[in-house]
């Protein structure tokens, strides 16, 4: 009998997914656990299982298609199989729900397209039958052809002058009552012109992700920075202490991890920095989860993901150490699970280790706020009315001011500032 | 600009006419010494005079029919029906004779008359007098049908049906009555066969007639915080339908609901949607949506009755189902 492997729904708002690697080919022998494919979903890169044992029959999907949950990306035949099914054979365990095709695995998706989405994919030269239709029965919408062209805002904002001017018309009075509000028309800078040189390259999924939600962030939030300089003498002893005396006991601590703790702790202090806006009122969460944002290599197709540490105001230094290793790791190797980056209710962004002393970051939805952290460096400071060679390192925090106002703000990183020149406050 | 309730609207707009063409006149049921059953002309027997302010019997076939008569003889009647309902005992004058009149005397009478009053449900009248009857009668050839959604759309319609040399429908509606706006105190005309877009939007296209608009623009702003940014257009005339109009925002939004408050089948809406279909079939993204009073009877009862007609959740629901956001 055969079974039929489908796109697995490996997060809540998955809707497509793309598989960036098969790791079978048809007529290969596949055992239950075995690793088939990479896939690559709107938030991470994830691992697909087998959940049968058989050989592979087919292979549906291309590397590289996007294609929608629930469609068959591969056909197992169970190795004992005649064409007559024994009634002995396990049903089949589909990871989701059965998909629409499942009638006839083998034959090739009938593509119903709607009269505009045809005349957008010919217009942009997109492939229709590399589309999976997410309108009724399959049909592909013209919101499936611009995701695919990806510049569904660039299209959104193609207004044609005329229906505007019918406003205008000068001999025309119009009703008073039935206002006509303008709609604001957001046009992306499309007009770059191409040269031969130019490469035209499609993004990751991930890439798209990246640009959708931080365009939202940045139009739909009232962004705002403030930035304060911290001592970091004693922070810098203490992390030589303790990694001195651990180190047979494997710990390293960084001086992110200092402060993922620092800030953890610093919420207690601070609860609308650990809140989010949602329309009508403020939601002050009950746990301090805070991301990390980690690069990812180029190998890996570059971008960044942000790990969750979860409840890291009540988890000691060596935890949240221990776990921030573990989970850059995995995210730079093997990619994170959507559970590892979900909930974060803080963020922090460091780009210390690149040398840079100050910037400023974009707030993570829904987060109220985001802590971009600059190199930790020697200067020449005064202390105590003296010159003298002393660490400092600059924290610029992004706001949503919506949520949090400058003073609290300024509060918050008060709170920080105490913590880091006084770091034995947040080692309990 | 001074603000004036629609009813004033309408009054402003057959005085002045009265006014400046003596063959002007206004005829019905109460419409002189009560001075109208919803108030409409208010004023008038008093600066007209009996001759030219008509109160008539309860007898809608034989007024129609006279009024018919002056305007062939070359009159320019204004005939108020206390309710389109009641126009249906009249059918025969209005749909027989002053539809096909300039067509059956092969030119030689035109019917320069103009039908007025109360349509459609709201008020819990009960189904005999709660009737739409935009669907019935646009099937008929040789009419025009206003259908003015605004004062301000309201006395520059009626201006021009007046003048206007063919039978003219003007669909009021007793719940927009007290309904004000500005109007300009001066006369001024709106071309009949011209929609207008009252609500600009990227996302879908709402096409409505009358009272309904109200619902469109109340759909609209609940939509638009779920990021759905509607535009509606008043079609202002049922016939001529201004199908340009809403071809042009239809084929750049790709999406269109129709929003008509008469029964379904056979109906203004689907005459909208098949003409949309004809036009935009290259534009659309999916098949036109049509939101309907429900295929019964209009109900008494309060509740119900609002539940049977066009209302703001149904058409949030046909907008998201179009859009595909349902």
């Amino acid at each position: 009998m055969p079974i039929e492997i489908t796109m697995p729904r490996l997060s809540d708002t998955m809707e497509k997914g793309t598989i960036i690697k098969w790791h079978i080919a048809e007529g290969d022998d596949v055992t239950a656990g075995d690793i088939l494919a990479d896939v690559e979903t709107d938030k991470a890169t994830m691992e697909m299982q087998a959940f049968d044992d058989g050989r592979v029959s087919r292979i549906a999907v291309d590397e590289g298609v996007a294609v929608a949950v629930g469609t068959v990306v591969a056909v197992i035949v169970e190795e004992d199989d005649e064409p007559a099914a024994s009634a002995s054979s396990e049903p089949a365990a589909s990871p989701t729900e059965s998909p629409a095709l499942a009638d006839d695995p083998v034959a090739a998706p009938c593509h119903k397209v709607t009269s505009v989405a045809r005349r957008l994919a010919e217009q942009h030269g997109v492939d229709l039958s590399g589309l999976e239709g997410s309108g009724p029965g399959g049909r592909i919408t013209k919101r499936d052809v611009l995701a695919a062209v990806g510049t569904s805002e660039e299209m959104r904002a193609s207004v044609p002058p005329s229906a505007q001017e019918q406003h205008a018309r000068p001999d025309v009075i119009e009703p008073s009552h039935m206002p006509v509000p303008a709609v604001p028309v957001t046009r992306v800078a499309t007009s770059l012109a191409g040269t031969d040189s130019d490469r035209r390259e499609p993004v990751s999924i991930m890439r798209q992700t990246i640009a959708r939600r931080l365009v939202e962030s940045k139009q739909e939030i009232p962004h705002y920075q403030v930035s304060m300089v911290f001592a970091m003498d004693a922070m810098m002893a203490l992390r030589k202490d303790l990694n001195t005396e651990l180190a047979d006991q494997g710990v390293r601590l960084s001086v992110n991890d200092l402060l993922v703790r620092a800030c953890a702790v610093a919420m207690n202090r601070n609860p609308l920095m650990n809140a989010s806006w949602d329309g009508d009122a403020i939601v002050y969460h009950g746990e301090v989860n805070i991301g990390v944002a980690v690069a990812l290599p180029e190998e890996r197709g570059g971008g960044l993901v942000v790990p969750v540490l979860r409840n890291a105001d009540s988890r000691s230094l060596r935890a949240i150490s221990a776990e921030t290793r573990a989970l850059s790791e995995k995210a730079r190797t093997r990619g994170l699970t959507v559970e590892e980056m979900e909930g974060a209710t803080f963020t922090i962004s460091n780009l210390g280790m690149f040398g840079v002393d100050a910037f400023t970051a974009i707030i993570n939805p829904p987060n109220s706020a985001i802590l971009a952290v600059g190199a930790c460096l020697q200067k020449p400071v005064v202390r105590d009315g003296e010159l003298t060679i002393g660490w400092e390192m600059n924290a610029t925090l992004s706001n949503d001011h919506r949520v949090v106002d400058g003073a609290t703000a300024a509060r918050y990183l008060g709170t920080l500032k105490e913590f880091i020149e006084h770091p034995a406050a947040i080692l309990v | 600009m001074r603000e004036l309730a629609f009813r004033d609207a309408l009054r402003e707009a057959m005085s002045e006419e009265m006014r400046r063409d003596e063959r002007v006149f206004l005829i019905g049921e109460e419409v002189a010494q009560y001075n109208g059953a919803y108030k409409v002309s208010k004023g008038m027997l008093e600066e007209f005079g009996a001759r030219r302010v008509i109160d008539t019997p309860v007898s809608e076939s034989g007024f129609a029919g006279l009024s018919i008569g002056a305007a062939m003889m070359g009159l320019r009647p204004i005939v108020e029906f206390m309710s389109w309902s009641f126009s249906l005992v009249a059918a025969d004058p209005i749909l027989n004779n002053a539809a096909k009149m300039l067509y059956m005397s092969g030119g030689q009478f035109g019917c320069p008359i103009v039908f007025r009053g109360n349509d459609g449900a709201g008020g819990q009248l009960g189904s005999t007098h709660s009737w739409c009857v935009e669907s019935l009668y646009a099937n008929v050839p040789g009419l025009k049908i206003i259908i003015p959604s605004t004062p301000y759309t309201a006395k520059g319609l009626l201006t021009q049906a007046i003048r206007d040399d063919n039978p003219v429908f003007c669909l009021e509606n007793e719940r927009m009555l007290a309904l004000t706006g500005e109007v300009p105190e001066e006369s001024y005309t709106l071309p009949i066969g011209k929609a207008e877009l009252i609500r600009s939007g990227n996302d879908c296209t709402i096409v409505s007639f009358g009272r309904p608009l109200y619902f469109c623009l109340e759909a609209a702003e609940e939509l638009a915080r779920e990021g759905i940014e509607c535009e509606i257009i008043d079609g202002r005339s049922i016939t001529p339908l201004d199908i340009d109009t809403i071809a042009a925002s239809v084929c750049r939004t790709n999406y269109c609901v129709v929003v008509d408050q008469s029964w379904s089948f056979a109906s203004v809406g689907s005459e909208v949607a098949a003409e949309v279909h004809r036009v935009c079939f290259d534009d659309l993204d999916n098949y036109v949506y049509r939101v309907h009073s429900d295929d019964v009877p209009a109900p008494y009862a309060k509740g119900l009755e609002q539940e049977m007609l066009p209302n703001a959740r149904k058409i949030c629901e046909a907008v998201r189902s179009v859009t595909y956001n349902a």
